[in-house]
């Protein structure tokens, strides 16, 4: 035992019971025990921490971060991450994020830590930050699990082909998903060699991927996953089985939907127009469900075949989402074969219930359609549902075509749109799925309905104008902001639109500000 | 610049603010800058900052200080928003009356520097002292004497009616330290804590009754058991250091009603110093220091045998961005040893190391220098620290004291200073 801790085992006992300990270099004279304890002690204290030690780590240095390949954003940008990182405009987070990806620039080193937490609670977020944390983020997530969605969750999964044998899931998937943009077939070898051992959830996430490089050469594999165990897996191979051009499914679906669709030509009953016919559209939805549609993805109760339309009056009913789905999942080009016009003009055609007319299976048509178009990526039909005047009363349906459209047109059918629902309560679900920045004819448009809405002080229209403002906030290009200014300038102070304005105003400022730091 | 703002809203707030469009008659020279900021009220709220210190003032109503004008306004200078331009009236004014202020209150120090100390208050305070430190020995001996091992069980008033009859005494300091003795039995290893604890005070106690100490370590022993100086005191009679001082970092603590703020400085000849600032709690403390700078200034040193309590008596200039000059762990720790040979009592030295790398193990993050030797680091989130080192060195300035080195702040080739 060391002098130090026969002088604690003393003290801790008590002088009364048990003797202290002597030094040799204590003075010879003997006050009381306790007083020369506590000297004796200061002496060894004050003698090991002066020749203090410190403990040895076991552990080796944390092994450096790869070197990064991008450049730090410029300092004003990194200044606006931390205030937006501590509350300020938090939502023009992933703006930030992705502008700074886009410009070639990662997010300063030391505010990886909030970054990373932010997205442990925001799963939308995890892609941005993927994208902008550089090799930095993806080292500082291996060392703390809370952040181990950053592994693997960007375009890059990190290693080679030995990643799909030994990755998380994660990791697996953007192999997979990297391997589908470059080399399909092989992705497609790859997934077969293990698709049997595959737990269900990971089955319906490879396969997934097939989204990417899509091409007759996967039938086989899809038709195949048609007869999965899994729920979700065939739910998936008949999407995916869907858009896929010239296959046999589409052969399937196409049988069905003219037996549900047929042309048929009737005289036009006017009093000028004499021995004119007119093709009309005669609809019969299917009668029964069997085996076979099932299995190409149509359930018995198609969901939404229950939910309560909007304005249509009561659920679509079983027969009519049959309808819908397997007009989804037919080739659109099997109704330009059948009735030999194009796409605008078919979308035009009268249509009628071949039992009685409600006029209900109008919006069955269509709706089917316009899924069709979303799901083919087809742009003369998506362009002929946006411009043909039909789906009046289907005006999301319709904003979600917009992604269709190229990029060059959608401004201008989304103005369209925007002026075609504009005061009614459709307008912010519309505008809810036009994805920003608004620029254009569709900037122009919204200021219209900004305008239009801050002139009139019911209580409509300013519920209108403070939830087109939180909207618009985020998506509005910025260069809107001066003419907004111009419109609160002009507005009365104390009205109820001007504090909504002027927050508007005031994030636009900021977006623009952002965006111009970042592009430096 | 925004580690000005008192709090994290004035801090988004005066981000806010700091729009050009926002401002009028906004300019700038050598000493301050200034502008008109268009508020909810009818008139414009003038700002003005004076960047040496710094000190700020507006004419609006806020009770935040500097409130987010002020900070707008600086936020708008340093992104160079500002033109120079020609003070107006009412900044002219302003600066003006600073000046005056600051000679009133010289003159004042200096009317209160001469006024003599009743010599019959010091004695009376000197018996109360010294019988309520006999008191304490006669206390510290009992502990020992019945064994230590009843503290384990012992209330918390064990201590604090120690530390009661010690205030009653006048000896503030030194009741401060017993009081705070009564979390030791909670921690694991206290017998060996305990010991030293009551050791270091039996010495304490010891010194004070000697009267053959050398000076400076004389007051060292009466600063620790209560004795206090006054600022004018230590600015006339201190000793006076003119260096290249950089601020490696700052901490807050907040105890019985009061914030403290503990700013660690480094000369560039190695010297450290720290300069104390107090407040009560959710009021702005002394923002003229600020960590990642460094300052030609001249220190006034409160006296002692290792002195590192100071004033800033003089600045020369303003601060500019500075990396300090620091130590390997062995470096560090002779320092250490020095600095405790001179003053037995010492508990917080600043550590500057430098070429430091980080490793981590079940314990917690260690700082490991380039000769494999390694301190331990003590952080409430080590992830900052982490993410700017990205496991290459560092050149890392911290707090030491028994229990580790609390980091403050590091300094990476890119990412320059960052506080943890």
């Amino acid at each position: 035992m060391n002098a130090w801790n026969e002088h604690v085992s003393a003290a801790l006992l008590g002088t009364e019971r048990r003797p202290a300990p002597r030094l040799p270099e204590a003075p010879a004279e003997d006050g009381d025990a306790a007083g020369r304890l506590l000297d004796q002690a200061a002496v060894l204290a004050v003698r090991r921490r002066a020749g203090l030690r410190p403990p040895r780590c076991a552990a080796g240095p944390i092994a450096p971060a790869p070197p990064e390949e991008l450049p730090v954003v410029p300092a004003p940008a990194a200044a606006r991450l931390a205030r937006i990182l501590a509350g300020e405009q938090i939502r023009v987070l992933p703006e930030w994020l992705d502008a700074a990806a886009a410009h070639g620039y990662r997010v300063p080193a030391r505010l990886l830590p909030d970054l990373l937490e932010k997205g442990r609670s925001d799963r939308m977020l995890r892609p941005s930050i993927a994208r902008s944390a550089g090799r930095r983020g993806v080292w500082l997530a291996l060392q703390n699990t809370d952040w181990a969605y950053l592994v693997g969750a960007g375009d890059d999964p990190g290693g080679g082909e030995e990643v799909w044998q030994t990755g998380t899931r994660n990791q697996r998937v953007a192999y997979l998903s990297a391997l589908r943009g470059s080399d399909p077939a092989k992705a497609r070898e790859a997934l077969k060699e293990t698709w049997s051992k595959e737990p269900a959830p990971d089955r319906t996430a490879f396969l997934a991927t097939f989204a990417q490089g899509l091409s007759p050469d996967d039938e086989e594999f899809l038709e195949a996953a048609l007869e999965d165990r899994g729920k979700d897996v065939r739910q998936l191979a008949s999407d995916l089985l869907a858009r896929l051009p010239g296959s046999a499914y589409g052969r399937r679906m196409a049988i069905r939907a003219r037996a549900c669709l047929r042309a048929e030509s009737r005289p036009v009953v006017t009093s000028t127009a004499r021995n004119r016919r007119q093709t009309w559209i005669l609809v019969e939805p299917p009668h029964a469900h069997d085996e076979d549609l099932a299995r190409d993805g149509v359930p018995f109760h198609p969901s939404g075949s229950f939910a309560p339309g909007a304005r249509a009056g009561g659920p679509v009913g079983t027969r009519a989402a049959w309808l819908r789905e397997i007009l989804a999942r037919t080739p659109l080009s099997t109704w330009t074969d059948l009735f030999g016009l194009p796409p605008m003009e078919i979308v035009c055609l009268p249509v009628a219930d071949a039992a009685d007319t409600d006029g209900r299976s109008t919006r069955d048509v269509h709706i089917g359609w316009a899924r069709a178009a979303l799901g083919q990526r087809d742009v003369p039909w998506a362009r002929a549902l946006l411009k043909g005047g039909v789906m009046v009363d289907e005006p999301e349906a319709l904003a979600d075509l917009l992604a269709v459209l190229p990029a060059d047109e959608r401004d201008t059918a989304a103005a369209g749109l925007i002026r075609w629902v504009e005061g009614q309560p459709e307008l912010l679900r519309v505008l809810e799925r036009v994805p920003g920045p608004w620029r254009g004819e569709l900037a122009d448009a919204v200021v219209a309905v900004l305008t239009a809405a801050a002139d009139r002080p019911t209580h409509r229209h300013e519920h209108t104008l403070l939830q087109l403002g939180r909207l618009a906030d985020q998506s509005l290009a910025p260069e809107a902001a001066p003419r907004l200014e111009a419109l609160a300038h002009r507005l009365d102070p104390a009205s109820a639109a001007a504090p909504v304005l002027a927050d508007l105003i005031e994030t636009l400022r900021f977006r623009s500000d952002m965006i111009k730091e970042l592009s430096l | 610049m925004l580690g000005l703002a008192p709090d994290a809203a004035s801090a988004k707030a005066g981000g806010k603010v700091a729009e050009p469009a926002k401002w009028g008659d906004a300019g700038c020279d050598g000493e301050a800058v200034w502008g008109e900021c268009q508020g909810s009220g009818k008139s414009a709220y003038r700002a003005c900052a004076e960047l040496a210190e710094p000190a700020f003032r507006c004419s609006c109503p806020s009770r935040k200080f500097p409130c987010k004008h002020v900070l707008g306004l600086l936020l708008l200078w340093s992104d160079g928003a500002v033109g120079a331009g020609a003070r107006p009236e009412w900044v002219r004014e302003w600066l003006e009356q600073r000046r005056q202020r600051a000679e009133k209150a010289q003159e004042k120090k200096a009317v209160t520097a001469a006024k003599v100390k009743d010599p019959k208050t010091a004695e009376a305070r000197e018996r109360q002292v010294a019988a309520g430190v006999a008191d304490l020995d006669q206390w510290l001996r009992d502990q020992v004497a019945h064994g230590l091992a009843q503290a384990e069980k012992a209330p918390y008033r064990l201590w604090d009616d120690a530390a009661r009859r010690l205030v009653d005494a006048k000896a503030g300091a030194l009741a401060g330290q017993v009081r705070s003795l009564a979390a030791v039995p909670r921690q694991p290893g206290w017998p060996g804590r305990l010991l030293e604890e009551y050791a270091l005070l039996r010495l304490l106690v010891t010194a004070y009754g000697r009267d053959d100490l050398p000076g400076p370590l004389r007051e060292t022993v009466r600063a620790r058991i209560g004795f206090t100086q006054g600022q004018d005191e230590v600015l006339a009679e201190g000793q006076r250091v003119r260096d290249r001082w950089c601020v490696i970092g700052s901490r807050d603590t907040a105890q019985d009603q009061l914030t403290t703020r503990r700013v660690w400085l480094r000369a560039r000849s190695g010297r450290p110093a720290l300069v104390l600032s107090f407040g009560a709690p959710g009021r702005p403390l002394d923002a003229s220091l600020v960590v990642g700078t460094e300052l030609d200034a001249e220190l006034a040193f409160y006296p002692g045998a290792q002195p590192l309590r100071a004033l800033v008596a003089e600045r020369y200039g303003q601060a500019v961005p500075g990396v300090p000059d620091g130590t390997s762990v062995q470096g560090f720790l002779d320092e250490h040893a020095a600095a405790v040979a001179a003053d037995p009592w010492l508990d917080r030295l600043p550590a500057v190391l430098e070429q430091v790398r980080l490793a981590r193990d079940e314990q917690g993050l260690w700082a490991v220098d380039g000769d494999e030797q390694s301190l331990p680091l003590r952080l409430a989130d080590p992830w900052r620290l982490l993410a700017v080192s990205g496991g290459q060195p560092v050149t890392l300035a911290g707090e030491w004291t028994r229990q580790g080195l609390r980091a403050l702040a590091a300094w990476h080739a890119d990412e320059g200073a960052v506080i943890l």
